[in-house]
């Protein structure tokens, strides 16, 4: 009876265990999805699932997170303006469901404000005032809420240098930017496999391409 | 052990015999079917995406009775039981009618907004058009339905008369929103265009919410909280300001103070007029915002100005007699509003706005002292049933306290009215579907000095006639106050008349629009008089109409970093009122006017240039010593302006604008002396700009942290 009793305990670990790592196992298969996904329908299909995951578990901010991400990657694969600001406003609604489970946290910061930059892509013109000062205010409170944030580092580095294009002078303190988000980057771990990690090679990749010609 | 293979067991046959596929099909209302809906069991991961045939096919272990959920964008979710050995199911999916997909009822109304998703303008393509001097009326003046009438620098749509086009800030009327000018001049909005996030100028056909226009609304929303601080400081060859904004947690202050003289820039350039004192004025703005909630939002406005300028008029028929004429203004205007959900269907809009003008003016020995007080209150509910179907109510109080002094040599001569408008109004708004919108209203008029009640239906439909185009029809009645001198006369005249039939063709692709719309107005109740000032000769039976067809296309794709637009505006219009002897076209018509604004960003000289070109038919004129009522008829009317900015750094830019580049004589019309000469001949004098070019240079510069902001979309 006891052994019954010390198996049936084991069980119901295992039950629990399972169904914590099946919240694991289910976004460590869709997360890459996300990222390597080449069409907007297989992109589609892997943020569908992410949103099966986040209704289920009510508690985690995680699956909103990328797909948010996913429909940021989505907005990028379209031409008109039109389709773009489609996927960009349902990008920012994921930011938002995300922010009501785990309000202030700087990942989701630097990812609204991600979802700003690339809506002033779209029409620099006549939306560069806006939304380069909401892209700019979420990339600070990002370094503000945990300057230890990589990924907050790099997209104010990338906003910084577009607007420094913009308007045709220096690199606007990019570089600098970059080169701390480089130094995060090499010394990142994250707090579970399914915390965001992405952004080192661009950030390299950026470095590259746009610091290393000052020293010329 | 036998206990473990046991337990073992049965876990696997839980796995096994709990295994349930799923199918289907998700299409929608039509039987399309719909690809990439996410179909999924309630509370599980178990589901699946539609492909391209709308099918689905999912495994799950889950045995119960469950609800499989069918979601997708654009569409109402879904749900729907399935009973534990349901395998499979078709689903239907109800369009969701938003903002993006719902056709646009677009008879009459131009709209701009910042977000621009289907707009045909932005603010900022008003602001930056050459020639407009960074007004907003100059700017639009230069889409069709308007006709050029340069003296007065107001916006004269559809045969309509300057008068005939209200201003609504957030909702509230504005009194007297041009800043005086010299006679013959061209007057300025008060309003700085940096102050609106969007727009909407209406031809005709306007929402049953605004009264007391008879031609067009010109709908301004202020902008929202302010996301930074910054300061701007402006240097202008006609003055100078600076402005300040300061953004706090859940409210933003903005304030900006403007001097502007024109004296050194008439010392420079020689004008036809003789100022003795050139235009000065100082103009003070004030904003301010907060957040009350999550949705809702209080905005506070202010702008106080205080100007004045005094010149010498030649007397047309002894051109070397000199009178003096002096004009001054104090202003003020105050306006509140405040808007909240009160929940997911009920919406609050609310408002109040305080106007104070007194204005003064002086030829000679007469002169005009006129003192305005307005107020005006309002309160807008709105109720979204559905997706389809929309209620918006409302209530609102105009008042106006008009009185007005005429003087000359023998004394002076008092005239005052008090008039209260009280009106109410009701909207329906029904999508039968995304691509067939209908919106009927009618506004109820009371107006205390006539004691008349006014019934205006208003009704509009649009109909999308593919994915870029859609057609709309609108039809309206509306109503405004004579002009305040025949009220002052005879405080029960009754108020005139409108009707309009608008029919209007829309398309709307990636960085291209065009737009037909044809026009029919009706004008009646139009005053009639003998004698302005002589109320026993007032009849109130003029009528007249205005019918026409106005072009518009757009192109921002075809030439790289280029932005253009032509419009093309045909009038044909008649009118008997105020001392007409019969129908005849007024002098403030003209039948054809087109404009091209061409707008360039030039990378190699880090600038954006700006061209426009402007064109108006003749218009008429009285000549009396012809026997024919107002068959003169002035030259056509060209004008080409250019405007360049120049972005030195982020944050200083500099900018220079000249209008009639080409230096042409535009004449406006003639003026006629009141009595004939010894030879009974009345002299003539043409109404021409007070100079031939206008030459604009100014320094903007930006101090903000963020070094994104430059003051470059103001422009």
């Amino acid at each position: 009876m006891r052994k019954n009793l010390f198996i049936l305990l084991g069980l119901l670990v295992a039950t629990i265990s399972l169904a914590n790592g099946q919240f694991e196992k289910a976004m460590g298969k869709t997360i890459p999805e996300i990222f390597k996904a080449e069409t907007p329908d297989a992109l589609q299909s892997a943020i569908n699932q992410l949103n099966r995951i986040g209704e289920a578990e009510a508690d985690r901010w995680e699956p909103y997170y990328y797909v948010a991400f996913g429909y940021i990657r989505m907005s990028d694969m379209y031409e008109s303006g039109t389709d773009k600001d489609k996927y960009l406003d349902l990008a920012l609604e994921a930011v938002d469901k995300g922010d009501q489970i785990n309000p202030n946290d700087s990942e989701l910061t630097a990812l609204r404000g991600y979802v700003h930059m690339m809506r002033l892509v779209v029409d620099p013109a006549t939306r560069g005032m806006k939304y380069s000062g909401m892209a700019f205010n979420s990339f600070q409170t990002a370094v503000q809420q945990n300057s230890e944030n990589p990924r907050a580092h790099y997209l104010l580095g990338r906003m910084q240098y577009g607007t420094a294009q913009f308007m045709g002078n220096g690199d606007g303190g990019a570089c600098e930017s970059l080169n701390r988000a480089k130094e995060l980057f090499e010394n990142e771990q994250p707090e579970s496999p399914i915390a965001p990690q992405w952004g080192k090679e661009t950030n390299e990749k950026t470095i590259a391409m746009i610091c290393n010609k000052e020293g010329e | 052990m036998r206990t473990i293979i046991y337990y073992s067991f049965l876990l696997l046959s839980l796995s096994l015999v709990g295994q349930r596929i799923i199918t289907g099909k998700v299409v929608e209302k039509s039987g399309d079917p719909l690809m990439g809906v996410n179909v999924y069991l309630k509370g599980t991961y178990d589901g699946a995406t539609t492909d391209i045939e709308g099918n689905f096919s999912f495994t799950t272990y889950e045995k119960d009775s469950l609800i499989l959920i069918a979601s997708f964008i654009g569409f109402h979710e879904a749900a729907i039981p399935l009973s534990s050995d349901q395998s499979s199911t078709e689903v239907t999916l109800r369009e969701k009618i938003s903002e993006l997909n719902a056709v646009v009822i677009t008879a009459g109304a131009f709209h701009a907004s910042e977000e621009g998703k289907r707009e045909v303008l932005k603010p900022l393509d008003i602001v930056t058009t050459a020639g407009a001097t960074a007004d907003v009326p100059g700017a639009l003046n230069t889409l069709p339905g308007t006709q050029t009438v340069g003296e007065t620098g107001r916006l004269f749509v559809r045969g309509g008369d300057g008068r005939e086009t209200k201003t609504f800030i957030d909702g509230m009327l504005v009194h007297n929103e041009y800043s005086p000018s010299a006679p013959n001049t061209p007057s300025r909005s008060r309003f700085s265009p940096f102050m609106f996030k969007g727009m909407s100028f209406s031809t005709g056909g306007y929402s049953a919410e605004y009264g007391q226009a008879l031609s067009s609304a010109l709908i301004l929303q202020s902008k929202d909280l302010a996301e930074n601080n910054r300061t701007d400081i402006s240097i202008m060859s006609v003055g100078a300001d600076v402005s300040t904004t300061r953004a706090f947690e859940n409210s933003s202050f903005a304030g900006k103070l403007q001097y502007t003289n024109l004296t050194p820039y008439f010392e420079l350039a020689p004008q036809n007029l003789n100022w003795d004192k050139a235009p000065e004025e100082v103009n003070g703005n004030f904003a301010y915002r907060m957040k009350t909630s999550k949705t809702g939002m209080l905005k506070v406005y202010s702008n106080l100005s205080k100007s004045s300028m005094d010149l010498f008029e030649s007397d047309i028929a002894n051109p070397e007699v000199d009178k003096p004429v002096s004009v001054a203004n104090d202003y003020a205007h105050f306006n509140l509003s405040y808007r909240e959900l009160l929940s997911k269907k009920w919406g609050l809009k609310t408002g109040a706005s305080y106007t104070r003008s007194n204005d003064y003016a002086s030829l000679d020995s007469d002169s005009r002292d006129q003192n305005l007080i307005g107020f005006h209150g309002k309160v807008v509910a709105d109720y979204q049933h559905s997706d389809r179907i929309a209620f918006l109510g409302g209530a609102e109080l105009i008042e106006r306290e008009v009185d007005q002094v005429l003087s000359d040599e023998s004394g002076s001569f008092n005239q005052d009215f008090n008039e209260r408008i009280s009106a109410s109004f009701l909207e329906a708004e029904w999508f039968a579907s995304s691509s067939f919108g209908f919106k009927g209203g009618i506004r109820a008029e009371h107006n205390n000095l006539t004691e008349t009640q006014t019934f205006a239906p208003r009704l509009s439909a649009a109909y999308k006639t593919g994915a870029l185009s859609q057609v709309s029809i609108a039809y309206g009645e509306f109503y405004q106050a004579p002009q305040d001198q025949i009220i002052l006369s005879q405080p029960a005249a009754a108020p005139e008349k409108a009707k309009h039939f608008i029919a209007n063709y829309q398309w709307l692709g990636e960085g291209q629009s065009f737009r037909i719309e044809a026009y029919n107005k009706q004008y009646d109740q139009l005053v009639r008089y003998n004698q302005i000032f002589d109320p026993f000769t007032y009849r109130f039976n003029g009528d007249g109409h205005a019918r026409g067809v106005d072009l518009f296309w757009r192109d921002t794709k075809t030439f790289k970093n280029t932005d253009y637009w032509v419009s093309y505006s045909y009038l044909d219009t008649e009118r008997t009122f105020r001392d007409f002897p019969g129908s005849f076209t007024p002098s403030f018509a003209s039948s054809h006017n087109f404009s091209v604004v061409v707008k360039k960003f030039i990378d190699e000289i880090k600038s954006q240039v700006g061209l426009t070109y402007s064109f108006a038919s003749p218009r008429t004129y009285h000549d009396p010593n012809t026997e024919q009522y107002l068959s003169g008829r002035t030259p056509s009317y060209h004008d080409l302006s250019f405007n360049i900015s120049y972005l030195y750094s982020s944050q200083v830019i500099v900018h220079a604008m000249v209008n009639n580049v080409l230096g042409i004589n535009n004449i406006y019309g003639y003026e006629f002396a009141d009595a004939p000469d010894v030879n009974g001949v009345y002299a003539s004098r043409a109404i021409t700009p007070a100079a031939r070019r206008f030459i604009f240079l100014g320094v903007f510069i930006t101090l903000s942290k963020n070094k994104g902001i430059n003051q470059l979309p103001n422009l």
